[in-house]
């Protein structure tokens, strides 16, 4: 097509057309499809995502249920206060980032891992049985995922009794008593849970790949292990670049129905993110206006993070995504 | 120019789409609101066959809608015209009735709730109560004064439980109390424990003898402090020495305090620590969810816990079934010192925050519901709603009483055959007859004492007969009249303000700090009981019991009957 178009003489159009930006009724007209089809997304976007942003007026008040906006009381930033000041904020602040580093980092490095490995498997049928295996977990719901956790974790629980076995342990370790092991139990089982479902968009990546890189690389005579190294990461990184500037973005975000429904009494220093404190502080006791402002927090740390993942990447010449 | 029209009408009808969705979003209320106003209107004020009610009800808890030909309802349906339309709680409650509020979408008559009144959804009943409603005002007199809200004077809801016209007979007991397998009871000769001491001495020498029970190691005590089911950590000092049920607090002389960090409570954590030591805890009781819990009881091998029976219920049904009699529970309501009289058994209080409110939006109905409510309190009917019919469900022997064979029993607790042939659903939060029937007939089966007796096991005739007790609610101190005030748990704490909040914190300090203390090395108890001490300093505990005894003074001045 291209050498068509090219070999003839429209191409004075296109070029006319890349200079001039401004908005006309004639391109509108002429591009009537592409306006109309984004219409109901311009209006759920809209709907969804900006104006909910009204309620953030929610953190300045003490905000009550049921009565019109009139008749909230203003209390300036009073939620934002309480939630700085409480001793506990920092130390949830601390778990969630923690706990999100250890699931950034460890989803990251197992995910692009076991793609690596799945691509180098030749023979299709015992690929495709493990990919399919490692991803079943991911249709879990988190409630069941916790409750194999916990009954794997227990004193007669699996681990337990392979550890014994092995000889490595006198005794059951108690895990979930032990605030030391809370971080690294939940790193576990969100890697077990998702590596196989995070590896997909990486294979994918893959997938597309020239295969004349790899022939090159064999008349050069490289082995499987610098193809690797030098064809199939180099090729995917602007996807992983890509999902790591999107990942920081959710740092924040350390999950919530693991740390809640494993977390007790004994260790409860290490495994309150600030999901639980907004929770049992803000929405189970009625105080709206807090679990507002704890959301407003969480958003705007987002996007400064977002923002500067993608600026620092700009700096590195690396992919953006913005 | 065609093309362009052509845009413009596709532009137009857009917009009326949407502007018809947005309109079907925001204009629900008012289509609610006007169909009620039709509906009454035009009807005399009766409900009868000839007037039917169709009542929608919200109830605040998970259930299962009765079967469409239900026998119950489709009597009631027949003989009074009233129909009910239920809807139940599915997921969380707080989050529905937000949903509730936030759209001002209620139903005719909702289970109470304080956000409800808190949000202006529910109307004054006591008006309507006084016009219409003969029954339910006789039924609530003595009650009358209690049933008013504190910030308004205002009675919004009818309590379902708790308005007595004589006494229980009091066979079962469910509530709060430390208890032991019926098992190591019958190995050392049915002694009755009274103290903590005594209670952990059997279980040390039971478990000593036997170390497995079915193949599974015997564990001496749990305890479950998991969610909001906090109660098997928090509260049994208050019981130990001697104090009712008051929650978070106990009360001396109308005045409240806190007891979390009192020497009694040092005192009960301690003995706690020293069975740690023992290893009669189980060395996973803090790390435990609410399944697991439920899981080790049904498995037979716990001897004992401080829990409320309702909570471990299914459990104990589970071992019923498995036919091991011996592994279920006797409550026992230990005390410090023998010389304290043990006060776990309280007389029923109204159940105050609960039964149903009349909502705005069924305002327009109100008096006929309160008249449909009244109807149902009549004790035709009320017998109806508890032992079922006449003749299917029970029968009266030639003494006038009400029994069951072993089948209707049977029934009782089969899930579907309820639903077919009980209306649970409506009674659950309905006023109701408690106590005694005019013709001394007690209102529930299990009140019922022959009936009761009739429907032991053999295992637990025998146990009842080496005690010499007719129930085993024997083992319980006959309950004094309760104090103006009690209970102090009921009081409304108020979302959101600061006694909430030290509430709240209190419990995390507790949930934080206990387990660490008990699972302590003997040594470091008193280092790290200090430490708790020292946390509970730090929070506005004043707040929270200033709220409680602003509550319990207003109580003493309006209840207290003059």
């Amino acid at each position: 097509m291209e050498e068509i178009v090219s070999g003839t003489e429209p191409l004075k159009p296109l070029k006319k057309r890349k200079k001039n930006k401004r908005w006309t009724w004639k391109n509108i007209v002429e591009q009537r499809q592409l306006i109309f089809m984004s219409v109901p997304l311009l209006a759920y976007i809209i709907t969804f995502a900006y104006v909910p942003v009204w309620g953030w007026t929610m953190a300045f008040q003490d905000y009550k249920p049921a009565r019109s906006f009139g008749e909230q009381k203003w209390v300036g930033f009073k939620h934002f206060e309480f939630l700085f000041k409480d001793d506990n904020f920092l130390r949830v602040l601390r778990n969630t980032l923690g706990m999100s580093l250890i699931n950034l980092v460890l989803g990251f490095v197992t995910a692009i891992t076991l793609a690596l490995l799945l691509n180098e498997i030749r023979k299709v049928f015992w690929k495709r049985t493990v990919q399919t295996i490692s991803y079943l977990p991911h249709f879990l719901s988190w409630i069941i995922v916790t409750g194999i956790a916990a009954t794997s974790l227990a004193s007669d629980g699996i681990i337990n009794d392979i550890l014994m076995r092995l000889n490595l342990i006198d005794a059951p370790i108690l895990w979930l008593s032990e605030g030391k092991y809370f971080w690294g139990i939940v790193g576990g089982t969100t890697v077990w849970k998702e590596v196989g479902w995070n590896t997909i968009i990486y294979l994918a990546a893959m997938a597309s790949i020239d295969p004349a890189l790899y022939e090159a690389a064999d008349i050069d005579g490289a082995n499987r292990y610098q193809k690797m190294w030098n064809i199939t990461l180099p090729s995917i990184k602007p996807t992983i670049v890509i999902l790591l500037i999107m990942q920081v973005g959710h740092i924040l975000e350390a999950g919530f129905e693991l740390q809640y429904l494993l977390g007790n009494g004994l260790v409860v220093d290490w495994s309150e993110t600030i999901d639980i404190f907004v929770l049992k502080y803000g929405i189970a006791m009625g105080n709206y206006s807090l679990a507002t402002a704890g959301g407003i927090f969480k958003t705007v740390v987002s996007i400064t993070m977002l923002l500067l993942a993608n600026w620092t990447s700009k700096r590195l010449g690396e992919e953006r995504l913005l | 120019m065609g093309d362009r029209k052509k845009l413009l009408r596709v532009g137009v009808t857009l917009l009326l789409t949407l502007s018809v969705v947005l309109a079907g979003c925001g204009g629900g209320n008012n289509k609610d609101a006007s169909n009620g106003k039709t509906g009454s209107d035009s009807e005399v004020l009766d409900v009868s066959p000839q007037n039917p009610i169709e009542i929608s009800v919200f109830l605040n808890e998970a259930g299962q809608q009765p079967t469409a030909d239900n026998k119950i309802y489709k009597k009631i349906k027949e003989e009074l015209g009233i129909t009910f339309k239920f809807e139940f709680l599915a997921g969380d409650k707080d989050q529905k009735l937000g949903v509730m509020i936030a759209g001002s979408d209620y139903p005719d008559i909702m289970s109470a709730d304080q956000k409800l009144t808190a949000a202006g959804a529910v109307i004054p009943l006591e008006d309507l109560i006084e016009k219409y409603g003969p029954n339910l005002k006789k039924h609530y007199a003595a009650y009358w004064n209690q049933m008013k809200d504190p910030n308004d004077g205002h009675i919004y809801y009818m309590p379902n439980y708790g308005a007595y016209n004589g006494e229980s007979a009091g066979t079962y007991y469910n509530g709060p109390a430390f208890y032991l397998q019926k098992a190591v009871l019958k190995e050392f000769g049915h002694p009755t424990p009274k103290t903590l001491d005594e209670y952990f001495d059997l279980i040390k020498k039971y478990k000593e003898k036997y170390p497995t029970i079915d193949g599974k190691p015997t564990i001496g005590f749990e305890i479950l402090n998991y969610d909001w089911k906090n109660w098997g950590l928090f509260n049994p000092p208050q019981h130990l020495i001697g104090h009712p049920n008051d929650g978070g607090v106990v009360v001396k002389d109308g005045v409240a305090e806190i007891f979390a960090n009192k020497d009694y409570s040092k005192q009960y954590y301690q003995k706690l620590n020293e069975i740690n030591e023992q290893g009669l805890l189980d060395r996973e009781t803090f790390t435990q969810n609410f399944d697991q819990y439920l899981a080790k009881i049904s498995n037979g091998n716990v001897l004992g816990m401080f829990d409320q029976r309702w909570n471990f219920q299914k459990a104990e049904d589970s071992l019923t079934t498995q036919k091991k009699i011996e592994r279920t529970y006797v409550a026992l309501p230990l005390v410090f010192d023998e010389s304290t009289r043990d006060y776990y058994r309280d007389r029923t209080v109204l159940n105050l925050n609960n039964g149903f409110g009349i909502t705005v939006n069924g305002k327009d109905k109100a008096a006929r519901i309160i008249m449909a409510l009244d109807k149902l309190l009549d004790e035709k009917w009320q017998k109806l709603l508890t032992w079922g019919v006449e003749d299917e469900d029970y029968y009266v022997n030639e003494e006038g009483r009400f029994m069951m064979t072993q089948e209707q029993r049977d029934h009782q607790t089969d899930e579907a055959w309820k639903l077919a042939n009980k209306a649970a659903a409506f009674y659950g939060t309905a006023p109701k007859i408690e106590g005694y029937f005019s013709d001394g007939n007690a209102v529930s089966a299990n009140d019922q004492p022959e009936e009761y007796q009739a429907g032991l096991k053999p295992y637990d005739k025998e146990m009842l007969d080496a005690y010499g007790f007719n129930s085993y609610v024997d083992f319980f101190s006959p309950p004094p009249p309760n104090a103006v005030t009690y209970p102090a748990w009921s009081v409304d704490l108020v979302d959101g303000s600061p006694a909430m909040l030290a509430s709240k914190k209190l419990q995390d300090t507790q949930t934080k700090y206990l387990p660490k203390a008990i699972l302590a090395p003997k040594a470091e108890f008193d280092k790290v009981w200090d430490e708790y001490v020292g946390a509970i300093d730090k929070i506005d505990i004043k707040a929270y019991e200033d709220r409680i005894n602003e509550v319990l003074k207003w109580r003493i001045e309006n209840w207290t009957t003059k």
